[in-house]
């Protein structure tokens, strides 16, 4: 039985269709990413699906029970992690997830409140301020306030959100344990990287309705996007993008991710390229990636840049 | 301990030991302590009568508390909407109402806090005269039905609104029209629309039944109308709040 079946969701607020064909399923010990352009409705979707908004079309089942009539149960077995991550700054990090243990009817033992704190990393300032916490600390708290009654079903927006490397590798191992174990995990992020060391499928939201869902393989085998190249100078070059053959260009700090316009091959680049005088220290093949596929998904305009 | 409960202590916490709730109580206690200074220090002020100071000042108490509860209840809602940190409350296993009814708890609390930060300043006033306990027990019985009204009012306007600011300007206004006849000359409170006016108003009812029992010396029972009016008020306010809150979404 999936843990998270959505299937055909509308949703209007305040008349305005804002969801209008959204269908997703997350299993037992899946990592499922939520990808979308921003507004595309995913973190409507979210709320549609906890119960948090009314839906005028489609079924939503949360571990089987539709979270209008039974929200009590889903509550106590499933984590959240909402999109923006309030905290209470006068609380320390303890006293903050012994009240919503308490909430769950659970005492801070019970809870595994170190245990919880230890799995994020934040045992060291446990008895610290919120308040004195950094963005990445308050996600890491948020994320083990979700963790609170070993939920089955995980629904995190953005969870790597402000987080440095070592966290983000952190709460991407957190994750995996996670999953391993058995408990479902949607997913809702912009960063592809996460989504591809983490996700088994993925589901794509625009205008308000599922576009695309498989795993990550069978997305970018089924797309048509372009080769994408990585580059490393030693300089900055003065236009990437008259170099014939080349199409969309990507600034990731000191490299440049390009992509060859549809037909061109790469045989016919380089050697324009080379013959530019750039000096070139490295070339790495990235393949047909999640990132080509989504972008050729969404729609998203072509951009030519440096 | 019941999650209304936690909830409620939660509130509290809120504006005992954040730095925003410090902050209210501290602009509280400066404008008593400032009117304080005005009725104790200036000459023809310290002329008043013992009565007067102590009705003037229980007034005074009772419309910034209000002011205040509104705040409260304003920032228990749509402000913990703004900040993010609502919906992960509406997300716990318990029944929207025991949560509202703990944020109500937290705006009682909070009156509870600034009645007993008030004291000292009607003793500062009243101590010289005999009205002192009147002036306490009229703020206790008669002031609280009308400032949980507002708190109240604030959790429902919180709970409807979009925004925490658009909230504040639609609860000032309640205020500023409840508080007008306080401010308006007798001349226009005694025209028919004033008298009507007056008749519905809790927060003047409860400052005209101050005025009876302090100036006047009316006993305090027979200033039930005006807590019925009040509590009517509060009945009609706390239903409001319980249907806004039920229907909020996230």
């Amino acid at each position: 039985m999936d843990l998270l079946d959505v299937n055909n969701l509308a949703v209007r607020i305040a008349d305005k269709p804002i969801l209008t064909d959204v269908s997703l399923s997350v299993s037992a010990g899946e990592i499922v990413g939520l990808l979308g352009p921003n507004g595309a409705g995913k973190s409507t979707t979210i709320a549609a699906m906890l119960g948090l908004l009314p839906r005028q079309q489609g079924t939503v089942a949360v571990l089987g029970q539709d979270p209008a009539r039974a929200p009590f149960t889903i509550y106590r077995n499933i984590g959240v992690l909402p999109e923006q991550n309030g905290l209470y700054d006068w609380m320390s990090g303890e006293d903050y997830l012994a009240f919503f243990a308490a909430l769950h009817g659970l005492s801070p033992e019970s809870a595994m409140i170190a245990a919880r704190l230890g799995a994020v990393g934040l045992s060291p300032r446990r008895g610290q301020r919120i308040g004195t916490y950094s963005r990445g600390m308050r996600q890491r708290l948020g994320l083990a306030r979700a963790l609170i009654g070993a939920p089955r079903l995980l629904v995190l927006d953005e969870p790597t959100n402000g987080l440095d490397p070592r966290g983000r590798h952190e709460v991407h191992a957190l994750l995996r344990d996670l999953a391993a174990q058995g408990t479902g995990i949607l997913m809702c992020t912009h960063l592809l990287d996460d989504v591809e060391r983490l996700c088994r499928r993925v589901v794509v939201i625009a205008d308000g309705r599922t576009r695309a869902e498989g795993t990550i393989p069978d997305l970018v085998a089924r797309s048509e996007g372009a080769s994408r190249y990585r580059l490393r100078l030693a300089a900055p070059p003065p236009s990437l993008a008259a170099v014939r053959g080349v199409g969309r260009i990507r600034q990731e700090g000191e490299t440049w991710m390009i992509e060859l316009e549809p037909g061109a091959a790469a045989e016919t680049v380089w050697p324009e390229l080379f013959g530019r005088g750039w000096k070139i220290v490295e070339i790495r093949d990235e393949g047909r990636g999640l990132e080509s596929f989504y972008l050729s998904l969404t729609g998203l305009p072509e951009r030519k840049a440096a | 301990m019941t999650p209304a409960t936690l909830i409620a202590r939660k509130e509290a916490g809120e504006l005992l030991f954040s730095l925003r709730g410090l902050a209210w109580l501290l602009a509280l206690c400066a404008a008593l302590s400032s009117f304080t200074l005005l009725l104790v220090g200036s000459t023809e002020l310290s002329l008043l009568d013992n009565a007067q100071v102590v009705c003037d000042m229980a007034g005074l108490i009772t419309v910034l508390a209000s002011l205040l509860a509104l705040i409260v209840g304003i920032d228990a809602t749509a402000g913990e909407r703004e900040r993010g940190s609502l919906v992960p409350l509406l997300l716990i296993p318990t029944p929207r109402r025991m949560i509202l009814l703990g944020k109500l708890g937290g705006i009682l609390i909070a009156w509870i806090a600034m009645f007993l930060l008030s004291i000292p300043y009607l003793w500062a006033v009243g101590s010289t005269g005999q009205n002192l306990a009147e002036g306490v027990a009229l703020v206790a019985i008669l002031g609280t039905p009308v400032v949980l009204t507002f708190g109240f009012l604030g959790m429902a306007l919180g709970s409807w609104m979009p925004s925490a600011r658009a909230c504040l300007m639609t609860g000032m206004i309640a205020l500023a029209v409840s508080a007008s006849p306080l401010v308006i000359g007798p001349s226009l409170r005694q025209s028919a629309i004033g008298r009507i006016f007056d008749a519905i108003n809790p927060l003047s009812g409860t400052v005209n039944a101050y005025d009876a029992v302090i100036i006047d010396g009316k006993p305090i029972i027979a200033q039930w109308p005006g807590l019925v009016l009040a509590l009517a008020w509060l009945a009609i306010v706390l239903a409001s709040a319980v249907a806004a809150f039920d229907r909020l979404s996230r």
